[in-house]
């Protein structure tokens, strides 16, 4: 971690170059109509088709949907950006993100209408693999929001902004095609992997045919956006392997035991609120978009501050899971139900299902410090918000006093549900902040 | 090449006859005749048939052939009388029936009216029919004359039963999601319908809430309590806050659905077919459940003794050799979709097997492609081996719905699958002419003739095997009629029918090779075609 805040200052300092250069090209631009409700419904609706596809594309993993989150929002953002004074690219800051195109002087174009067809073909690629509900849902919705889009605007300016959105979205494209995460296969389960030996590994934890093998073991190796590498915020090692009780990995492993069997009915609550099972969920990242879509509704936030946090929270989230994964499969640690069993209760189940990936950290952990460290730079550190992700699941919703609040509840939800130990917990919780300082770092506007 | 098959399928049986724990089953041999049968059926359309595709086997003719219905998705249904004859090729002949509606998912026989003539429940994209069957296959709308309130969803499952002391059955119809919706379908389940008798007809269906897009539904007695529940396997590509579902349901009582606190555990799968049977002869059902790239096997959790059972299950599939998630032959990298799914004693050697119909959904990119039909024969030690590419049955095309019969009456399953797209294909088994088997059909004098909701019990060896008769299960079809086992090499078998309402009646010394109907109060009848 050394070495972060020499880039950081580094990168800053270019971007204040960048910001200078957009500032006098979106100037010699006309500003496009106002449009705020029918910019926003656009934004709206396919982030809200997101967050479903997410759940409804076998893909979409964890890891595979913070790529899809970031990807989207730094377009949803260079779209808007484009045609504003005082907001920076993030090309030149984002690893390998050349100058996306620029939008002609002198010409006007809707941002309705350039958000239309830049997100709408980001969200026809990365979901390319959805089920033909969801093809059905992506043309059904592309109809409608290009008919609220198109609504009293001049047809030239429609086109032209349709164009640019176009050229804009292939852009982004052609830079996400190369970051090492673009093809995922077989659910992201790897048809040839060797166990590590020995007992401190991870081995399969469940008896689905497909997960004999770990989840994406080369996904830490991508290209991250805001940090330099997946190594970047590496962790220490995780507490030595040992089934000496009184030991240290034994007293982690026999806490989780022991807290299962104590559960109260809000700790209950608390894991399962946070369990976020892929398939059946947004997934964790999925999870925080939601939240960071509910606070920009309460604070019916403008366009352009909806942009810059889709941005943000994207990329924070995918960086995390870099992070993390790299880990991951440098530590590739035995999860809590193999070791229990092992060494303690033959018998034990914990509540929740055991991801088939190595333990340690924590995956949510990491990528919750991640998501509240990027959320409170942008809504401060007391920000209080109710959490209605799951309403539609029938899960009440929860109160947080802050975004802290919920990441440690999330990270500490993973105990609870037995399925980290304690250590993977804090450190993830450590590695996201370390991660989200990256992203913070990032220039996109003047702010007061 | 057939003599070997025999020569191997000799050497395994004399295996199974010592009782060599996991030995190599005998691999049938299934000869394709899609091209000669005169079937031309195909499940067409889009979106709104992605699901279903169903088959119905069951006797219309009287004359013991079971005759063939196929659903036809946005194209026409096709019926299809049976002409083979006993131990020849399989035959059949596209005969106007009054069933070849349009915009048909699936359908199950039965008889409704308990007048010996099956009737048929067609489910469609949009209103149910009732089919009251007039005999010699033909068939007329009986919604009006029966009081069944077809509705206006998309009905993609079906189970029946004969609630006490009704002249009507019980029905359970499966809807899937409201298909008005297009940009955000997710979480649009629509309910759930049980259609109770009221007297000779059917009362208003009755909402079963919460519904979680169901594609497979079976009354089944899974606690040997005497009175079925309702199993339903759930889509959880559309639910929200849903999981697979268990009902009980008793005469005169509100549904009853059971929960964690029953000591059901959640579990949330793509459901697609439910395929019941007793595979470890202790009296109570194992359920075999598809899915997406894991499919399930469950097995009862065992009572303390002196306890009932409640609805726990643990998963064998794994341990069984029968999770099924990939292709196991061509393309072998993208997980599998299973659809319909039938337990079913394919070699005659006194062991359940397995066949699972497979297709992509449509060509999500994610799952196989060339995703070939599973045939999983059971080994003597309960494990399953793969066999359908060596028994030839292991097509490639879209598959969904499939029925297992015995068409040309030899003694052998024979085997009709229903494909998206594409013709329907049919495989006659040539297999093993060594294994024995006999086939039962119950009949009771008045209401519910077919004994829907008894067992069928068959002594082999040490060992009592058992049949549920059951409506239901499988992807959108069945089959009613003789009901089939495998007797090894066992040449006669004690048999005897545990009626619906549990009274069992004697057990009779049946000879191996023949067809017996066993009418409740007189016994069985050795039954021969013509």
């Amino acid at each position: 971690m050394a070495g972060i805040i020499v880039r950081i200052a580094f990168r800053a300092a270019a971007c204040r170059l960048i910001l200078a250069i957009a500032t006098v090209t979106a100037a010699l631009a006309a500003p496009a109509q106002s449009a705020e409700p029918r910019n926003l419904e656009v934004l709206g609706t396919w982030y809200r088709l997101a967050l479903e596809l997410v759940r409804h594309t076998p893909t979409y993993s964890p890891p595979v949907a913070s790529r899809a989150f970031a990807y989207l929002g730094v377009t949803a953002y260079e779209t808007v950006a484009s045609g504003r004074d005082g907001f920076a690219t993030l090309a030149g800051q984002l690893n390998g993100l050349t100058p996306p195109p620029v939008r002609e002087p002198g010409r006007d174009y809707d941002d309705a209408m350039a958000l239309q067809a830049s997100v709408s073909l980001l969200m026809e690629s990365l979901f390319a693999n959805t089920g033909p509900t969801g093809q059905r849902a992506i043309d059904a919705i592309a109809r409608k929001l290009d008919a609220v889009a198109r609504a009293g605007v001049d047809p030239d300016i429609a086109d032209r902004s349709t164009a640019y959105g176009q050229a804009l979205g292939e852009h982004m494209l052609a830079w996400a095609a190369q970051d090492g995460g673009a093809v995922v296969e077989n659910m992201g389960f790897p048809f040839r992997y060797e166990l590590k030996p020995g007992p401190e590994h991870w081995v399969p934890t469940s008896t689905i045919g497909q997960q004999q093998v770990p989840l994406l073991p080369d996904w830490g190796r991508n290209r991250t956006f805001a940090m330099p590498d997946g190594a970047t915020c590496g962790l220490p090692p995780p507490p030595a392997y040992s089934e000496e009780p009184g030991s240290s990995f034994f007293i982690e492993a026999r806490e989780v035991y022991d807290v299962s069997l104590s559960l109260t009915e809000d700790q209950e609550a608390i894991a399962r609120f946070w369990s976020d099972d892929p398939m059946l969920t947004p997934t964790p990242p999925g999870h925080w978009l939601a939240i960071a879509l509910q606070v920009l509704g309460e604070k019916e936030a403008t366009l352009e501050m909806r942009v810059d946090t889709l941005a943000r929270i994207g990329i924070g989230l995918a960086d995390a899971f870099i992070g993390c994964w790299h880990d991951k499969y440098k530590y590739d640690l035995v999860r809590p139900l193999t070791y229990i069993r092992r060494v303690i209760d033959p018998a034990w189940q914990a509540i929740l299902i055991t991801p088939p990936f190595p333990e340690y950290p924590s995956g949510h952990s990491t990528q919750s410090g991640a998501a509240a460290e990027v959320l409170t730079n942008l809504f401060g550190a007391d920000y209080a918000f109710e959490d209605r992700t799951h309403d539609d699941d029938g899960l009440p919703a929860r109160k947080f006093d802050s975004f802290w609040h919920a990441a440690e509840e999330a990270g500490i939800s993973r105990l609870y549900g037995g399925i980290h130990y304690r250590a993977a917990i804090e450190l993830g919780l450590d590695q996201g902040k370390c991660i989200a300082a990256h992203t913070n770092a990032l220039v996109t506007r003047a702010r007061p | 090449m057939n003599r070997l098959l025999l020569a191997m399928a000799s050497a395994a049986i004399a295996v199974l006859a010592n009782g060599v724990a996991g030995a190599e089953p005998a691999v049938p041999s299934f000869v394709e005749e899609t091209a000669s049968d005169g079937i031309s059926t195909v499940y067409s359309g889009e979106w709104e048939f992605m699901v279903g595709g169903g088959a119905a086997a069951f006797d219309c003719s009287g004359d013991g052939f079971p005759d063939l219905f196929l659903a036809g998705g946005a194209s026409h249904a096709g019926f299809y009388r049976n002409i083979s004859r006993q131990g020849g090729e399989l035959r059949f002949e596209k005969q106007a029936s009054g069933l070849e509606l349009e915009a048909v998912t699936g359908a199950y026989a039965l008889d409704i009216d308990s007048d010996g003539i099956k009737d048929l429940v067609l489910l469609r994209v949009g209103e149910n029919v009732v089919m009251r069957g007039r005999g010699n296959c033909r068939f007329e709308r009986a919604n009006e004359m029966w009081g069944f309130d077809g509705g206006d969803a998309w009905s993609t499952a079906l189970a029946a039963t004969w609630e006490d002391g009704a002249d009507f059955p019980a029905i359970a119809v499966g809807n899937y999601i409201d298909r008005r919706e297009e940009g955000f379908p997710w979480g649009s389940c629509t309910d759930n319908w049980l259609h109770r008798a009221e007297g000779a007809r059917f009362a208003a269906p009755m909402p079963l809430k919460p519904s979680h897009c169901a594609l497979s539904m079976l009354f089944t007695d899974w606690n040997r309590s005497g009175t079925p529940s309702l199993r339903v396997s759930n889509d959880r590509e559309y639910y929200k806050g849903g999981q697979e579902q268990l009902w009980r349901i008793e005469a005169g009582a509100e549904p009853y659905l059971y929960s964690a606190a029953d000591g059901w555990e959640r579990l949330r799968i793509w459901g697609m077919g439910i395929a019941g049977y007793d595979l470890n002869f202790d009296g109570y059902q194992e359920y075999f459940l598809t899915s997406m790239a894991d499919n399930k096997l469950q097995t009862l959790t065992k009572p303390t003794p002196g306890t009932s059972p409640g609805p726990a299950y643990t998963d064998a599939a794994f341990a069984k050799g029968v999770t099924a998630h990939r292709p196991y032959a061509g393309e072998n990298v993208k997980p599998s979709t299973a659809w319909h799914a039938q337990f079913e004693d394919m070699n005659n050697d006194g062991l359940a097997d397995l066949f699972i119909a497979k297709g992509n959904v449509a060509a999500m990119p994610d799952f196989a492609m060339e995703d070939p039909n599973n045939l999983l024969l059971q080994k003597t030690d309960g494990s399953f081996a793969e066999a359908g590419d060596r028994a030839g049955i292991g097509s490639t095309a879209i598959s969904r719905g499939a029925v297992i019969a015995d068409f040309n009456l030899d003694g052998m399953l024979d085997l009709a699958v229903v494909n998206r797209w594409v013709e329907a294909q049919l495989w006659r088994n040539t297999g093993l002419d060594n294994a024995n088997w006999i086939q039962i059909r119950p009949l009771q004098p008045r209401r519910n003739r077919d004994a829907i909701g008894g067992w069928i019990e068959v002594k082999r060896g040490d060992v009592v095997m058992r049949r549920e008769i059951t409506v239901g299960g499988g992807h959108a079809g069945g089959h009613l009629g003789w009901w089939h086992f495998g007797l090894g090499g066992q040449t006669e078998a004690q048999t005897r029918i545990v009626w619906p309402d549990g009274e069992a009646g004697a057990w009779e010394e049946l000879r191996a090779g023949h067809f017996y109907t066993i009418e409740r109060g007189r016994g069985a009848a050795r039954w021969q075609p013509g």
